[in-house]
């Protein structure tokens, strides 16, 4: 029921009147006009800035080293860390599709496109193993290790993250579609292009700037 | 279902709002309890919450008094001691301070913008407890004697492995990482709430001065939060998994952590002191019956100060090899910032001056905060300027300053907002004249406690020490000092007591006891579990003042369903309906997960990834959809 006409019991400050009727608006809304939407952004912004001081303490703590990495430390292997950017990258397109699919509210497309990004996340999350041991240093070696670890361990409970959120709209798709998870994967589409956008920068500064002299 | 609407009408009726009351309304018994989502009941538990940790860290301030009250004396030894002043300054400021601006931020911003809950309500009772989860782990190790003993800002190399073995450091790093989630997730409640759980009508620049400020904290946390969880993360990895993050010999920085930890601890200040300034306004405008002057200029300061807060914090660090220009640099914005909380005081003299002030328990709080934080805002000054603070630093004129800043800034508002806000909550008023003793025992007894130790702080006293000889002539103004902790102690007990009296002895409010003019006062004293039985139109800055006679309403949200109204960000023109999710046991279990991982990980590294993994099902659940009671209506307005 809504809220109606005539008199009431219930204690009020002063009459009212009913200027606006709301009933027809719609109920599930995309991008800006969610308010998931908003909550995506403020936990990007959040989780984004973790990264960049995770950076910030990258280059603090490279002052303190005269050879970067320190000497005896072997540079990064490049090998899988360009095959996973590579596939992280590739990874969009079926993200994008699912989201299209959701915009166009087509549940099987949506589906389909999805359970290949799931299949995406495992393999990225497989690489992402090779690429701890690609760093060619522990994380208690010394402040480098350490760096370098940590940083690679914060962005990878992003995509443990991810993963699991791909995993769960599945398994809710599957079992209790209900319209509003359009919506839902559309702000899970624009979560995952940031955290592929943050280990674009990430990638290069724990990868390649060791190459750099 | 929807119902026609006749044009006019004094309220909604019976049917729709018993309707509204079942929808909204938390089952019966300790399950009802445990699972609501309501942000009146999780904002009360915040406040209590934090106001009994308030206690504690005020119980821990009076035994660090009764101990320097003479020379020499034997309360305690010094290890206790190394724990109480850690334990003070972590429980105030992370489990007293912050919760509480934000839990005063959970409970009246959705009804000043006139709508029935927050952005995310299952997010917020996860929020709290996180939080509670967090301050009783705390405790708990605190009463076993595993409290942490290295400060409040834990500084390495002293907080590190090599010199505070054991776990009491731990337990400061994780009881950090739970209370910066909770801060957190306030955070985004508050600013998604205010950018689009708006009242039609309610623009940009008709947006309470109060809700301002709370927007402005929660950026100022967005920004602030993640350098300390960052930092403590770092300082747990090291101690735990022997990372060298922190550790000069292999290549570590020592001083890595100061910087990451007064990035967040300046801004922390005015975390605290924003949201203070919104109920300063609040007050003034409520009690001098008068819009606040200069709303605009209010409204730039408050953000102006909100990332002016962000250049601070090398003033922190003046002691250290800092490099000249730097220390130029921060010293220059260290000054910079008094510019906008001038402008605020002016806008509020001028308010005063130009009204009809009532003073009243809450107004006599404001002015108390004039006067106190005006001396921590000189003394500010003082040691903005680094060949001062040099001679100062570390010594009991900052202890002073600081309690100057953060209690008059921070305390004396609040005081007047628990006095101004109390009947709101209750329904019932607070005893005016017990107000009234307890203002005046906390004013004298702020001033009795602090300003004697700007002079100990010259005299070259050093913060942290447990005991002092006779013969540096400490012991008389310490024992002023001690004395003036006993009149703070007795203001806040009267303070207790008049609660307790007035919770349920106190006059009736009514709705709008003080004649104000936000939204909250809209409604009734408590107000009921959907806030507004018809949600209010806004039609200028003034709030309920701009409508004495009549209140324009919105008809037709479903009371079948926790409905509420989206509005656009700029204008607040009505654009979706939204149902809020139903009340859930799964935030308190996942808040469970995350404390079996924060607290396992301390012991076993390998814990946390157990805990992570347990988290799964209950995040699941708390996502499993219900079946929506219509077919739904998609907006067009979406990218194709």
């Amino acid at each position: 029921m809504t809220s109606s006409a005539t008199s009431s019991r219930v204690p009020t400050m002063k009459p009212e009147r009913v200027v606006r009727d709301v009933s027809n608006l719609p109920t599930i809304a995309f991008g800006s006009q969610s308010i998931a939407w908003w909550g995506t952004i403020g936990f990007m912004v959040i989780e984004g800035f973790t990264l960049a001081l995770c950076a910030a303490t990258y280059f603090y703590l490279r002052r303190n080293f005269s050879a970067w990495p320190p000497e005896q430390t072997p540079r990064p292997t490049l090998l899988i860390p360009i095959i996973q950017l590579g596939v992280m990258l590739v990874s969009i397109i079926p993200m994008y599709l699912a989201a299209r699919a959701a915009y166009r509210l087509d549940r099987s497309g949506m589906l389909k496109w999805l359970l290949v990004e799931v299949v995406f996340k495992i393999v990225i999350l497989v690489l992402r193993w090779y690429g701890f041991k690609a760093l060619n240093t522990q994380w208690n070696s010394d402040a480098y290790g350490s760096i370098v670890w940590t940083t690679l361990g914060l962005h990878t409970t992003l995509l443990v993250i991810d993963a699991a959120e791909d995993i769960g709209l599945v398994i809710i798709i599957l079992t209790k579609m209900r319209d509003r998870l359009f919506s839902d994967v559309t702000d899970d589409a624009i979560y995952w292009y940031f955290t592929v956008a943050a280990w674009v920068p990430l990638f290069f500064m724990l990868f390649l700037t060791p190459y750099v002299s | 279902m929807t119902a026609a609407m006749s044009p006019a009408s004094r309220g909604p009726i019976d049917e729709d709002v018993q309707e509204l009351a079942r929808t909204w309304s938390r089952p019966p018994g300790f399950w009802g309890w445990l699972t609501t989502t309501e942000h009146k009941s999780i904002a009360k538990r915040y406040i209590i919450t934090a106001f009994t940790f308030f206690l504690l860290g005020g119980l821990e301030a009076a035994t660090m008094r009764l101990q320097l009250g003479r020379p020499e004396n034997s309360v305690v030894g010094p290890d206790l001691y190394n724990q109480l002043f850690t334990m003070h300054g972590t429980t105030m400021m992370f489990l007293f301070a912050v919760p509480v601006m934000i839990a005063m931020g959970l409970y009246f911003v959705p009804l000043m913008l006139g709508t029935r809950n927050v952005a995310f309500p299952r997010l917020n009772a996860f929020g709290y407890y996180t939080y509670l989860i967090g301050g009783a782990f705390l405790y708990i190790s605190f009463f076993c004697n595993t409290g942490p003993d290295a400060g409040w800002f834990n500084y390495v190399p002293l907080s590190g492995p090599m010199f505070s073995p054991g776990k009491r450091i731990d337990v400061w790093a994780q009881t950090i990482t739970f209370t910066e989630i909770a801060a957190l997730v306030g955070a985004v409640e508050i600013i998604v709430t205010t950018f689009k759980h708006r009242a039609p009508g309610m623009s940009l620049n008709r947006i309470p001065l109060f809700v301002w400020a709370m927007v402005v904290m929660s950026f100022a946390i967005i920004f602030a939060m993640p350098a300390v969880a960052t930092d403590s993360l770092f300082l747990a990895l090291d101690r735990s998994i022997d990372t060298h993050i922190f550790n000069p010999a292999e290549g570590g920085d020592a001083l890595l952590w100061q910087h990451m930890f007064w990035f967040f601890g300046h801004p922390e200040v005015y975390i605290i002191f924003i949201p203070a300034l919104g109920m300063v306004s609040s007050i003034v405008a409520t009690f001098t019956q008068r819009q606040v002057f200069g709303y605009t200029a209010m409204v730039l300061s408050l953000i102006a100060t909100g990332f002016i807060s962000f250049g601070l914090w090398v003033h922190h660090m003046f002691a250290e090899p800092i490099p000249v220009l730097g220390e130029s640099f921060f010293t220059a914005a260290s000054t910079m910032i008094a510019i906008p909380s001038g402008v605020q005081i002016f806008c509020w003299i001028a308010t005063v001056w130009t009204g009809r002030p009532r003073f009243q328990t809450p107004l006599l709080f404001v002015l108390g905060f004039f006067v106190v934080f005006i001396i921590g805002g000189m003394t500010g000054v003082m040691v903005a300027s680094v060949p001062f603070d040099l001679q100062a630093t570390d010594t009991y004129f900052v202890v002073a300053h600081l309690h100057y800043v953060l209690i008059g800034g921070g305390v004396f508002p609040l005081f007047g907002a628990f006095y101004y806000w109390f009947p709101k909550i209750t329904g019932r008023l607070l005893s005016e004249r017990l107000g009234r003793w307890q203002f005046w025992l906390f004013f004298v007894g702020m001033h009795v406690t602090f300003f004697p130790m700007h002079t100990l702080g010259f005299h070259g006293m050093p913060r942290r020490i447990y005991t002092y000889l006779a013969v540096t002539g400490w012991g008389p103004l310490n024992l002023v000092a001690s004395i003036g902790a006993v009149i703070i102690f007795v203001s806040v007990v009267l303070f207790l007591v008049n609660v307790a009296k007035s919770w349920r002895g106190g006059a009736v409010a009514g709705p709008n006891p003080w004649h104000g003019d936000t939204l909250e006062w809209a409604t009734t004293s408590p107000p009921q579990s959907y806030n507004f039985a018809r949600i209010p139109v806004v039609v200028g800055r003034g709030g309920l003042w701009e409508t004495p006679d009549e209140q324009p309403v919105v008809g037709g949200l479903r009371t079948d369903t926790r409905e509420v109204l989206l509005t656009t960000l700029l204008d607040a023109e009505p654009e979706s309906v939204h149902e809020l999710p139903t009340d859930s046991i799964w935030p308190f279990l996942l808040a469970l997960c995350m404390g079996i991982t924060f607290i396992s990980s301390i012991f076993a590294p390998w814990g946390a990834l157990v805990g992570l993994g347990l988290g799964f099902l209950p995040a699941l659940g708390w996502a499993w959809p219900t079946k929506p009671p219509q077919p739904e209506r998609i907006s067009p307005e979406r990218a194709s």
